[in-house]
Formats: structure tokens, sequence, C-alpha cells
């Protein structure tokens, strides 16, 4: 057989010939007798056309055999446990920290304090977080101090070790007492309020004037975690070469790579993130957190550490869902049309950044509703308080102004004495409509969805 | 007593980033034996979003869901993605697998058009097969084109591509712009019975409408539908962080934050409504958070249905609930009847 004859035997290689995916795969358990495994839905993933198709999810399985590999399941030669020290106080200078006592106990590799980071400075629109604190402490969930040890046990008893003192300041806890000028500032000498929103259509004073009728509502949201059965976890691994591999539940790597080439001083081609498979994000896992703390650990001691967050870090230490204070006032003509809304909300920031700007923005340009208005004001402001940070989580404050707009649309609803469906029906956009910031939309069904809900749930008006 | 209530909430969601850029690369390879690999920098974080990437790719070139293999999540290894954010992984890093795979699939159709004696414009990927238009009698298994393409020819079937979405910048003083390439809708209707005597709320049944353009996958749709639902629960119903006076956090732990389990979930119906959008992948939008936008808003409505008390703070726990329901009677026994 020459070369020739040889590729064109190998050129009827086809799909169609190889195994299928059941062959293929190990059963749970090694059965005496080999048996085919019949997936749950045998041809959805064979089809093609492949969209609209109810493929089933290759991960699937191995979740529900226990088989996936989550952080906490990997471990390395050398590996060390990493936990971080936190303040626990909400707002203080820090005098002095003695990190001694921790140092020398058997079992602990390094320690590491703020000054230690190249540019203790983070975040994706304004770079305000530390790390690890340096000589302030912004809210209760800081971290001021990290260990490597070798065993989490260890690293725990370091914890206690460590001896910080602080000079208590004042904190900063209600939002909108926080916009005043004489309020006590969280990130001195700037103000409280650190990003604004405006949208502005048409004029909502005519409108009001043109109203049959004036409606006004008040509102406001809690502070929500995104409780991810999965923790915050990490390893980093720092090798000879000065190349950093970091394996992380971290939804963004791209912008991970960025944060941690900034925080470490580092070029990005000698960093490598991993994301490993995520057990939980819902914009909980946007964002680095203890990776620079662990990169700098591995460093000093040259193993590789783990740090995975305990569930009470999750909750304060991690980002949470802004709580809003929401102020509603709308006119409407006699027949139920909004002819105009003004909205102002105030966003509880928390002590850093975060996602805050953006989910004022959305906050701020959904908080009208998915409604025809023609004449719309809408502020929107977000304040920092020396309190767990708040940043992205499922909605990015549209869960929020929709619980304030729709349970106004009702209470207006209810005075006209108007079915609720009619009236949504009524103000709903349609295509082409115009939205508050003047796009017009395409693919509009927000008619079709209140028409389908209704119909699905036996939704009728009651007289 | 248990009263009954019922309360409606829809709602209108973007879909990417406001303005900024968020854009998504990514490669596709197509092996030798007419199976395929994508390379993609975003992240599984749970949803099943490689399995509707691989999807996408598989019908852009006329495969099967299980002929492709999805690489994600290395930035030694994958392209630049922004990431499982933004209800944007199916519309952005979608659109740019979808633009990888066509040209992936371009330099399959050169190879073709000779083998099969036809235009470039003329064939189709269908079936694992590249046909002739019309006339489907005529083809080639997309394995034989592959492999020849790569060993034979020395041009191997791979495709990158990048797809940012387009908007316009808000104007700072009045916001008027186009901040977002698209938007999706939903309407949820929540039953609840409340207890007027302790002001406890149990959710009986939610019916949730959705827009998400075309379902790519309409299991995993229900999916999130279903998840998102347990999230808005937990908002209207239960969850909060509390601090005391000093700003520390009181409750930093799951048996004093307490959040809906199996036990607190209602029956939920879902219908994906139909919808196509031009510019998304095969008209698909996208899905992940907007399923938990109206839950709380509709439970809050059905709670006034039932009591006719307004809980305008979250969450509306018993106690909340059972105030406001005490004030509306304070306030009703006041007047004397005429």
């Amino acid at each position: 057989m020459n070369e020739h004859s040889r590729i064109l035997e190998r050129e009827k290689l086809d799909i169609a010939e190889t195994l299928r995916d059941a062959d293929l795969r190990l059963p749970a358990v090694a059965p005496r007798e080999p048996f085919p495994i019949e997936p749950l839905t045998p041809d959805a993933r064979q089809q093609t056309r492949a969209v609209g198709q109810r493929a089933t999810r290759p991960d699937g399985r191995l979740h529900g055999l226990g088989q996936t590999k989550y952080i906490d399941d990997l471990s390395f030669p050398g590996m060390l446990y990493a936990r971080i020290k936190r303040a626990g106080i909400a707002c203080a200078r820090i005098k002095r920290i003695d990190t001694s006592a921790a140092e020398a106990m058997p079992g602990v590799m390094a320690v590491l304090t703020g000054k230690e980071i190249p540019t203790n400075t983070f975040g994706p629109t304004f770079q305000d977080q530390p790390v690890l604190v340096d000589d302030h402490v912004f809210h209760a969930g800081d971290g001021v101090a990290a260990v490597a040890a070798v065993t989490e046990q260890i690293a725990n008893e370091a914890l206690d070790k460590i001896v910080v003192e602080y000079e208590p300041l004042p904190a900063v806890l209600d939002p909108v007492a926080a916009m005043r000028e004489d309020s006590p500032k969280v990130h001195a000498p700037d103000s409280n309020i650190y990003a604004t929103k405006v949208i502005r259509k048409g004029d909502v004073e005519k409108g009001f004037a043109a109203s049959d009728h004036i409606f006004e509502g008040h509102f406001s949201t809690q502070m929500i975690e995104h409780v991810s059965l999965e923790p915050h976890a990490a390893i980093a691994d720092w090798d000879a070469n000065g190349r950093l591999t970091i394996y992380a539940t971290i939804g963004r790597i791209t912008l991970a790579r960025a944060d941690m080439a900034r925080t470490l001083k580092m070029p990005m081609s000698r960093i490598r993130i991993v994301g490993t498979i995520v057990g939980g994000n819902f914009g909980g896992k946007n964002e680095i957190t203890q990776e620079p703390a662990l990169a700098l650990l591995s460093k000093k001691t040259g193993r590789p550490v783990k740090g995975v967050y305990t569930r009470g870090e999750e909750f304060t230490s991690t980002t949470t869902r802004h709580p809003i204070i929401m102020d509603y006032k709308t006119g409407v003509a006699k027949n139920g049309r909004i002819v105009a809304r003004q909205i102002r909300l105030v966003l509880d920031g928390g002590a850093y950044c975060s996602w805050s700007a953006t989910t004022l923005g959305k906050a701020c340009i959904l908080s009208p509703g998915p409604y025809k208005i023609d004449n719309v004001l809408a502020e929107a402001f977000v304040v920092y308080t020396n309190k767990t940070m708040t940043g992205a989580m499922r909605g990015f404050g549209a869960p929020q102004v929709c619980f304030a707009y729709e349970s106004h649309m009702d209470d207006i609803a209810k005075a006209l004495k108007m079915d609720p469906l009619e009236i949504r029906l009524l103000n709903a956009f349609d295509e082409s409509s115009p939205s508050p910031t003047g796009q017009v939309l395409h693919s509009v069904v927000v008619k079709e969805t209140l028409r389908k809900a209704a119909d699905r749930f036996g939704w009728e008006p009651r007289s | 007593m248990k009263q009954r209530g019922r309360g409606i909430a829809c709602m209108w969601y973007p879909i990417g980033f406001t303005v900024d850029a968020n854009p998504s690369a990514a490669t596709v390879k197509v092996n030798e034996d007419g199976t395929a690999t994508v390379l993609t920098g975003t992240v599984e974080t749970g949803q099943g979003s490689l399995t509707v990437l691989g999807q996408i790719a598989a019908e852009a070139l006329g495969i099967a869901t299980d002929d492709v293999h999805v690489v994600s999540a290395d930035t030694d290894s994958t392209p630049m993605d922004t990431g499982a954010i933004a209800s944007r992984t199916t519309y952005v890093t979608g659109n740019a697998i979808w633009l990888a795979a066509e040209a992936a699939k371009a330099i399959l159709f050169e190879t073709a058009a000779p083998m099969l004696g036809v235009k470039v414009s003329q064939l189709e990927a269908k079936d694992r097969k590249i046909q002739v238009k019309n006339y489907p009698q005529r083809n080639v298994s997309i394995g034989q084109v592959a492999h020849r393409s790569q060993v034979i020819l020395g041009q191997p079937a791979i495709g990158s591509a990048s797809w940012n979405p387009p908007t316009v910048a808000m104007d700072p003083e009045t916001g008027q712009g186009k901040p977002f390439a698209t938007y999706v809708y939903a309407t949820q209707i929540a039953e609840v019975d409340v207890d007027d005597e302790t002001g406890e709320v149990e959710i009986l049944r939610i019916a949730a409408a959705h827009d998400c353009g075309t379902a790519i996958n309409p299991m995993l749709v229900e999916g999130q539908v279903e998840g998102g639902i347990s999230m808005g629960v937990g908002m209207a119903l239960q969850e909060e962080m509390l601090f005391d006076a000093n700003g520390r956090h009181i409750n930093p732990n799951l048996t004093n934050y307490i959040m809906p389990t199996s036990l607190d979930m209602p029956e939920i119906t879902v219908d994906i409504v139909q919808g196509f959008d031009p510019t998304g992948p095969f008209g698909a939008k996208g899905v992940g958070e907007p399923t938990a936008v109206p839950t709380a808003a509709a439970v809050l409505n059905a709670i006034h249905d039932a009591v006719g008390v307004r809980v305008t703070s979250l969450p509306a726990t018993a106690e909340k609930v059972l105030a406001a329901i005490k004030a509306k009677r304070a306030t009703e026994q006041k007047q004397i009847p005429a």
C-alpha cells in the first residue's frame, strides 16, 4: 500500500463510523457484566438540527454521580492552605499589626499583609478596593492579613495569634444620611455619592399637570447574598520560572487576568487563569477576591497555595445585592394611560464600588418599567457605606425596581378600578416603541408574555 | 384564616453591558472526521452555557450537539471573552462562535465545491453532510470534506471571529442613547395563601412566561426560569442580611440567614414565548438574569390581593405582613359605621 492509497483509505473516516457517546461512557460503578447505559434523552444530542433540541449537558452526568472536581477536590504536592484574618470592625484606623507570634508557629509557612502587595487596589469600575487593607478598615469583612500553613487548622490557629490594634472611627451605615455633605466620608475626602445616573425624556412637570391622577409610592429592598453552593475558592501556583497559574471559581477570566497583572505588577503573559467548574455564580464571582494574596503567599513559600472561603466569609467579605430606596411618582390619565413618571433611587453601595456603577445604570434605565411613557425623569445615586460591599447579582438592580414599579402599578390599577392585567396591556411596549432612553425597541413581546402567563394561570377579570 | 390572592408582574431586561464594549472571541476547529472543537474564554458557571454554545456551533456546521466539544476558560489557550455576566453568553459569545463556525465552514465549502461540481454559493451544511441546496441527493459527508481539506489540500477547516453588541453612548445630561443591543421580556403570575393570624405567606404556584428569542435549548431555559424563581422567592419572603448598630453583619450563616429550600418552592409552569431576534445567533437573546426579576413583585402583589395590605419593604416576612394586617384592622376599626 503506498502513501497515497493510505490517505484515501483514511478519507473514508466519518462521524457516522465512530462510536457514539453512550458507547464511550463509563458506568457509575463498574458492573460485573458490562451493560450499556442509556442516556436520559437518547436522541437530543444526536439531532441535526442542533438548535431547539433539549440536549442534555455533558457535565450533568458527572454532577449527578458526584464526580465533578471542584477546587476543594483538587490538591497539588506540597500544597499549603491559606486563611485570611478579617477585621470584624466596620470602620477603623489600624495602629499596629503584629504577625510575629503567628509566623513563629510550627507549620505556618508565610504571613502576608497589605503593605506587601505591589498595587493594593482593584475593582472593575473604580479601583477602590484593597486586597488586604493597609492602614484603614472600610468594612467588617475586610482582610487584614493572610496566612499560609501546612494544614487549614494551623492556618486558622495562626489567625488568632495575629494581633491588630484598631482606633475605631464612626461608621457610616445609613445611605441616605451618607449623602449629606456633613456626613463622615467612607473614602475621605471624596463624597460618599460615587456615581449618579439621570434619564430625562419629555417634561415630567408638564406631564403631571396634564394628568388626571397623581400617585406616589415609596419602596425599599434588602441586602441579599448570592449563597452559591460552592464558596469562593482558588489555588495559586507560582513556579520557579516566575510564571503564575491560578485555578479559580471566576466567571470572568479575562478580567481576572487583567486585575492580577495590575495588583501584582506582572506582564499578562506570565499569568494563566484557569476557570474551574463553578458551583454557582449569580454575579458573585465576577471579580478577583483572595487571588493576589494567594499568589504572593505561593511566591513567598515556593509552594502551591489553596484558599477556600468559609460560609461566613461568603456573607461578610464578598459582594451582595444592593438595598435600594425607591420613590415613585406617576401621573395617569382617566383611562389608565401613564402620562409621566418620576423616580428617585438611592443604592446602598457598601464599602467598595465593585459593579455598583453598572447596577446603578441598569436600575435607572429599567426603573420606569416596560411601559410607553412620554415623560420620564429618573435619578439614581449610589452611596458608600461601611457595610459589606454590594455588586453584581442576578438582575443588576432590576428585581428591586421591578418590585417597585409593579407594586406601584397595582396600586394605580386598584385606585382606578382597573384589572391589573388590563392596565399593563394598555401601557406595555409594542414593537418599535421608544424606550426611556429613546432607543427604538425591536423583538418586543412583553404583551405576548402577559397574555401567555395569564392564559396559563387562568387569570379572569373580577367585576 | 388563610386568604388566597393572585399577583402579576411583568418586566424588561437588557442583554450585555450598558454601552461599554463587552466582546467575545471564539475559535472553531473542524476535525478530520467532521466533529468539531470550540475554544471559548467564557466559563461554565452552572447554567449550561457550554451546551448551548456547542449547539450553536453544531447548528452552523450542520452537525449534532454530540459532535462538538467545547473547551473553555483558560487564558493561555482560549480566546478572550468578557465572561459569564450580564446574561450575555448566548447572545454575544454565541454570535462569536456562530461567526467562527461560518469561517470554518467556508473552508469546507471551498473544498467541497469541486467535489460536487457546483459553486460554493450553492452549498449548505446539513445532517453531517455538505450538500447542494435544493438537490440534497448530491452530497458528501462533512468528515470526508474535512479530511480532504486538511490532509490532501493542506487547508485545515478552522475559523476565528469576534463580536461585540452595537450600542450608542448615553448623553450625560439626559441619558438618551442606545445602551443595549437588545432586551428580553417576561411575565410571572403568583398565587399565594396568606395566614391572616400569623402573617405567614405560602406561594402555591407561579405561571412564568419568558421571552429569550429563539430557545437554543428549551430544557436549559426552563431550568434557568425555575432557578431564577427560587431566588425571587427568597427575595420576596425570607432573605435579608442584617447589621448591628456598629455595622457588623449579625446573620452570616445559613441558620439565621433564611433562604428557600425545595420545600418552599411553588409549583412552576414555564412557557417560552415565541420570539426571534435577528441580531442574535439563530434568533436567540438570553435568559439568565431576567428569570429572577419579576418573582418578588408578583408575590407581593398577590399578598396585597389576598389581605389588602401593601408591604413596601422586602422581604415580606411573616412579622411584617402580620404587622401590616394589624395596622390595617386598627384603621378600619376607627371608622364608625354610619
